[in-house]
């Protein structure tokens, strides 16, 4: 029943539309005048409303600001994410008032130059000196933000070397879940492989290999020394996943057959982070994002941040591989 | 004032001869990507190592001397009918259609020898670069079958002595395309030659 | 008895089977619209599941059936209409239906042609532009639904169909149907080229071309040189699906056991994608540039500014897009040596945009602005052009990236600068020129009315996406609600929804003032805008060959409007001067005075 109102009220709607239309056309025409020109009134009510829109837009920018902007990730708790969050800062400082200057530009001339029956365009179609100006300018700017980009970028990604004191991790992705895997007393991880995934040993590591024995599984929940360095090594065992860490400002793709890396410092303990975001049930996260199947939306596991004692407390509990 | 449409203008001729050559060329273009995707990925694979050879049989050495003769066998069929010797011509388009089957023939001949050496194109038994031998090879015929079914054409109306030392834009354009594929084998086997086999 | 007949047969090779350029855009514009509709509704459809999560609609059930048990959305069915939205509105709307229509309209009509370099490849262009979408459609309908990789379609996900249902039959139609695709757009970018290189009418020099040629030329010259390389994608992608081959797929455990694969590498077909992939950014983009430059060259009643900057700039972007597709790949365990060539790279564009955007400002700037609807939308593009353009210089930097790769906040920026700009270059292109594709005008209250809803709710839509992606929101999540830390982001997420339910319906006063003018809108006449180029000297009427009598011979660039002497009168009498009116003694060519 529903439908049927529904669709005589869309065909009612339809009929009655046409009909004004051509009525509209008509009554122009009666008047000597063309439904379709543009009269100067009109033209000179479009340009108002170009330049209303310029202040509602800004308007918009600022009322989503004013009560989304306080919803982003709190500060960074790793220490190369606070370099990557001051350039990012940076950036923005750079590409807002373009943002706004340009936006405002184009719906001002919009509303100064809107249609005039009295007055003639300019005919202006080149000039070498503007346009130089408008190449040079934004590569000066773009240049700078390039070359510290890279700074950071090839800081970051600069594996932790070996014999430096580090926490060795591997992350392994599969649907839908996490399994981290901590090197143990002799900080190396044994070798893995797909075929030899087994019952509990769900991620495939080689028992033969003598770095492996002392290797410890962990899933649920993950635990990170505060101040220690990091060192990440990423699986995947079916799809492409994505561990992405916000709070650390890192993310890298589990990719089948390949291993990837990454590194950070984590800075803050769960403890501190719940007191500056003032949120008693907090927690780090790790989450999947590369579109991985149907539960991708719910692929997580823990992170907490503690500090030496308690993390070498905790890691003491978890049994070895081969226990 | 008459109305000038497409049907009773001679345009669409003219437009034919102004055009085809180009309308090959870019298609070329776009069949040279197709191609350059392929074997940049076949590059790109052998970053991961544990790469194993492939004897690369004989038979695909004689398909490229072959394929080479068939083109500058084609090349004379045109030279002979700008030059008005149409005879020579049909002799010359004759002989690069048997050059050009006799290259289907040696390309399944190699790929008989891989068979039988334990090489193979799909199933548990094949690797990377073996599928990638195969496929690029296969790919390579499937666009000679077009310049086959071309050089039929070419054939038949060399015989009609259609081609004229005027007007011989259909050979040409068949020819050009039959100096790409063989330009294209020559360098699907150097780049199969020196990357898997 | 035979006079019957024949009509039959002249109705099928007018309408069906056309060789005629104009006739082959308006069957990409009608198929276009159509399929982006379609594309329309999925994506209100998965809104409806992120602003309400889990609520049950049950009058979407009777579209969904299966899809939505109980009014629900499967998470997996959620992940297919995403994937089919956005292969749906890059590759069929705004790919097809943008350079379709415009390509085929235009190059014929504005370089003095009387029809493509050859109609019946352009014919087979379209017929299997028709094919393709048609199996594209068809997907939604097999088992296991359709594909749900995501529109990048990366393996192994794509490639096993344990990994998700949509990797069956679905993902099969989906490279079927692409497959189809890539060979109709092949076809059509090499008549585009050629038609454009050899075909231009006499004094029809390079440098005056209107720059939506000089647009349509540089898109299907990436498509010619990009659209093949995602077809080896696919072929090896096929091969591996079906033949058990391992070019992408090593190592994998899925589902209990190890599958035999090995060796290959899921990178590889990044690479290939996204060799494609970027490009693809710049055939949708491109031709809204070239369009909206003409629109507001006219509607200015101004010169372009920098008619030769606009054409090197197009270069740029064009040939920098071939050398950018590692940004997309960032994270994926590259070298960061060559991540930091791909910043450097990619970071360069913002150069030539800039340089275009500065230059339409001007180009606006003691203008004498006629607002009809096809302006605003070409306002609207550039607004939108800047808007997601600076958020690039946020993705585009390496080590930024990391941080908001993959989140909404990537969503929120193509969707503005490549979404949003490419389908306000459309609808501009087709309020511009719809008096020379149906004859009539379109109402201008109604296309007002539209441009009004759709430019705020768009940016309804997509401006909030930012903060969710400052909050760390993943894209393609089914619910955020399995995360504590997402909690607040429903606001937003309701924002959004109800933005994209308005915008869905703004769309549809388009789509009536499209089918009411094309049958019953006010006849048009042969130049309704005043134009220069060489469209509005042709006959309003249509027939295959565009022009009675000769061809219309040029002397002149297209942009000479407001051109005024020595006592500031203009030239003709007219503030607008044909490329067919003789350049006078004094005058000089190119926007010299």
């Amino acid at each position: 029943m529903m439908t049927i109102i529904v669709v005589v009220a869309v065909i009612l709607v339809v009929i009655a539309g046409s009909q004004l239309l051509k009525i509209a056309e008509l009554r122009a025409l009666s008047k000597g005048e063309l439904i379709y020109e543009v009269s100067e009134k009109e033209g000179k009510q479009s340009g108002l409303l170009m330049l209303g829109f310029f202040a509602a837009f800004m308007a918009f920018f600022a009322w989503q600001m004013w009560s989304w902007y306080g919803l982003k990730l709190p500060v960074s708790a790793s220490a190369h994410g606070v370099d990557t969050d001051w350039l990012t800062g940076a950036t923005y400082a750079v590409i807002t008032p373009v943002f706004i200057l340009t936006n405002g530009l184009l719906f001002f001339f919009c509303f100064k130059y809107s249609y005039s029956s009295t007055r003639k365009a300019t005919f202006f179609s080149h000039s070498n000196k503007l346009e130089m100006i408008w190449t040079i300018a934004p590569s000066l700017v773009l240049t700078v933000l390039i070359l510290m980009g890279l700074s950071n970028w090839n800081k970051i990604m600069t594996p932790i070397a070996d014999e430096d004191d580090r926490v060795l991790i591997e992350l392994t992705g599969q649907q839908f879940t996490w399994t981290a895997r901590y090197a143990g007393a002799d900080k190396k991880l044994g070798r893995s492989h797909v075929t030899l995934i087994e019952g509990v040993n769900a991620t495939g590591v080689d028992a033969t290999d003598d770095n492996a024995k002392d290797d410890k599984l962990v899933k649920g929940e993950f635990h990170l020394p505060v101040g220690m360095p990091v060192q990440f090594v990423f699986r995947s065992l079916d799809a492409i996943h994505s561990a992405y860490m916000p709070h650390f400002r890192s993310q890298m793709n589990c990719v089948p057959g390949i291993t990837t890396q990454f590194n950070f410092v984590p800075t803050k303990t769960t403890e501190e982070m719940r007191k500056i975001t003032n949120n008693d049930e907090f927690n780090y996260v790790l989450l999947c994002n590369k579109i991985c199947g149907a539960a991708h939306y719910n692929m997580q596991m823990d992170i907490v941040v503690e500090s030496q004692e308690d993390y070498d407390k905790w890691l003491a509990e978890q049994k070895t591989f081969v226990e | 004032m008459t109305t000038v449409t497409l049907e009773n203008t001679n345009y669409k001729d003219e437009i034919r001869r102004k055009t085809s050559k180009p309308l090959m060329w870019v298609g070329i273009m776009s069949i040279v990507m197709f191609f350059g995707g392929l074997t940049s990925a076949v590059v790109v694979s052998q970053g991961g190592g544990s790469f194993l050879t492939i004897a690369m049989p004989q038979a695909f050495v004689i398909s490229t001397f072959v394929i080479v003769l068939s083109s500058l066998a084609f090349h004379f069929g045109l030279i002979s009918v700008k030059k008005g010797n149409h005879t020579m011509a049909k002799l010359s388009v004759g002989i690069t259609l048997a050059l050009g089957l006799a290259f289907v023939a040696t390309q399944y001949m190699g790929w008989v020898t891989l068979h039988d050496n334990g090489v193979y194109a799909i199933g548990s038994e094949s690797t990377q670069q073996s599928s990638f031998l195969y496929l690029l090879t296969a790919l390579h015929i499937l666009h000679l079958i077009g310049g086959l079914v071309s050089l039929i054409v070419v054939l038949v109306k060399t015989m009609k002595e259609r081609y004229t030392s005027e007007d011989s834009v259909g050979m040409q354009v068949s020819l050009t395309y039959w100096h790409f594929l063989g330009g294209l084998w020559v360098y699907l086997f150097f780049f199969l030659r020196y990357s898997i086999a | 008895m035979s006079t019957h007949h024949h009509h039959a047969k002249d109705f099928l090779f007018t309408y069906i089977f056309s060789t005629d350029h104009k006739m082959i855009s308006k069957q990409f514009l009608v198929t276009g619209f159509l399929m982006g509709f379609i594309g329309l509704i999925m994506s209100t459809l998965f809104r409806l599941q992120l602003g309400w999560p889990g609520e049950s609609f049950e009058m979407i059930e009777l579209l969904m059936g299966s899809w939505q048990e109980d009014g629900v959305m499967a998470p997996d069915k959620y992940l297919s209409l995403v994937t089919m939205h956005g292969t749906i509105m890059v590759f069929f709307l705004l790919t097809a239906g943008l350079s379709g229509t415009f390509s085929n309209l235009l190059i014929p009509l504005q370089i003095g042609a009387r029809d493509m370099a050859s109609g019946f490849l352009n014919m087979l262009s379209y017929w299997f532009f028709f094919i393709s979408s048609v199996v594209m459609l068809c997907s939604l309908f097999v088992e296991g639904g359709a594909a749900s990789a995501g529109w990048t379609i990366y393996p192994p996900l794509s490639a096993l169909p344990q990994a998700i249902p949509g990797s069956g039959a679905g993902m099969t139609l989906w490279l079927v149907s692409m497959s189809i695709f890539i060979v109709s757009s092949l076809l059509g970018s090499l008549n585009y080229i050629v038609t454009i290189l050899n075909m231009r009418t006499k004094g029809m020099s390079m440098t005056r071309l209107p720059l939506t040629i000089w647009a349509f030329l540089l898109t299907a010259i990436l498509g010619v040189l990009s659209f093949p390389v995602l077809l080896s994608a696919a072929l090896l992608l096929v091969f591996d699906r079906s033949f058990g081959t391992s070019f992408y797929l090593s190592d994998i455990y899925i589902g209990g056991q190890v599958l035999e694969h090995s060796g290959g590498s899921p990178i590889l077909f990044e690479h290939l994608f996204w060799f494609l992939g970027h490009p693809e950014v710049y055939i949708v983009l491109l031709p809204a540039l070239g369009i909206t430059s003409e629109i507001i060259s006219t509607m200015t009643r101004k010169p372009i500014f920098g008619y030769r900057a606009m054409i090197g700039s197009m270069m740029a972007i064009g040939f920098l897009s071939f050398i950018v597709w590692g940004h997309h790949m960032f994270l994926t365990g590259m070298n960061p040596f060559l991540g930091s060539v791909f910043t450097f790279t990619t970071l360069l564009i913002a150069i030539p945009s800039a340089v275009k955007v500065f230059n339409y400002l001007t180009t606006l700037w003691k203008g004498n602005i006629v607002f009809t609807p096809a302006t605003m939308f070409s306002v609207g593009l550039v607004s939108t052009f800047i808007s997601g353009g600076v958020t690039g210089l946020i993705l585009g930097n390496s080590a930024l990236d990391i941080n908001v790769h993959d989140t909404y906040f990537v969503v929120g920026h193509f969707h503005i600068v490549m979404g949003l700009s490419a389908i306000f270059g459309m609808f501009a292109g087709v309020y511009h020129w719809f008096p020379k594709l149906f004859g009539r005008m379109m109402n201008n209250k109604l296309g007002n009315i539209h441009f009004w809803i759709t430019i705020c709710c768009a940016y309804g839509v997509f401006f909030p996406m930012h903060f969710l992606g400052f909050a760390g929101v993943p894209r393609r999540y089914y619910t955020n609600s399995e995360f504590p830390m997402f909690d607040n982001m429903i606001d937003i997420n309701v924002f959004i929804s109800v933005c994209a339910i308005l915008a869905m319906i703004g769309q549809l006063v388009f789509f009536f003032n499209f089918v009411y003018s094309a049958f019953r809108g006010p006849k048009a006449p042969m130049n309704p805008w005043k134009g220069n180029t060489l469209e509005w000297t042709s006959p309003v009427e249509h027939f295959h060959g565009n022009w009675y009598g000769e061809i219309p011979a040029v002397y002149r660039w297209p942009y000479d409007y407001s051109k005024v002497n020595a006592n500031g009168e203009y030239v003709y009498g007219e503030d607008f001067i044909p490329q067919t009116t003789p350049l006078g003694d004094d005058e000089k060519d190119g926007g010299e005075h």
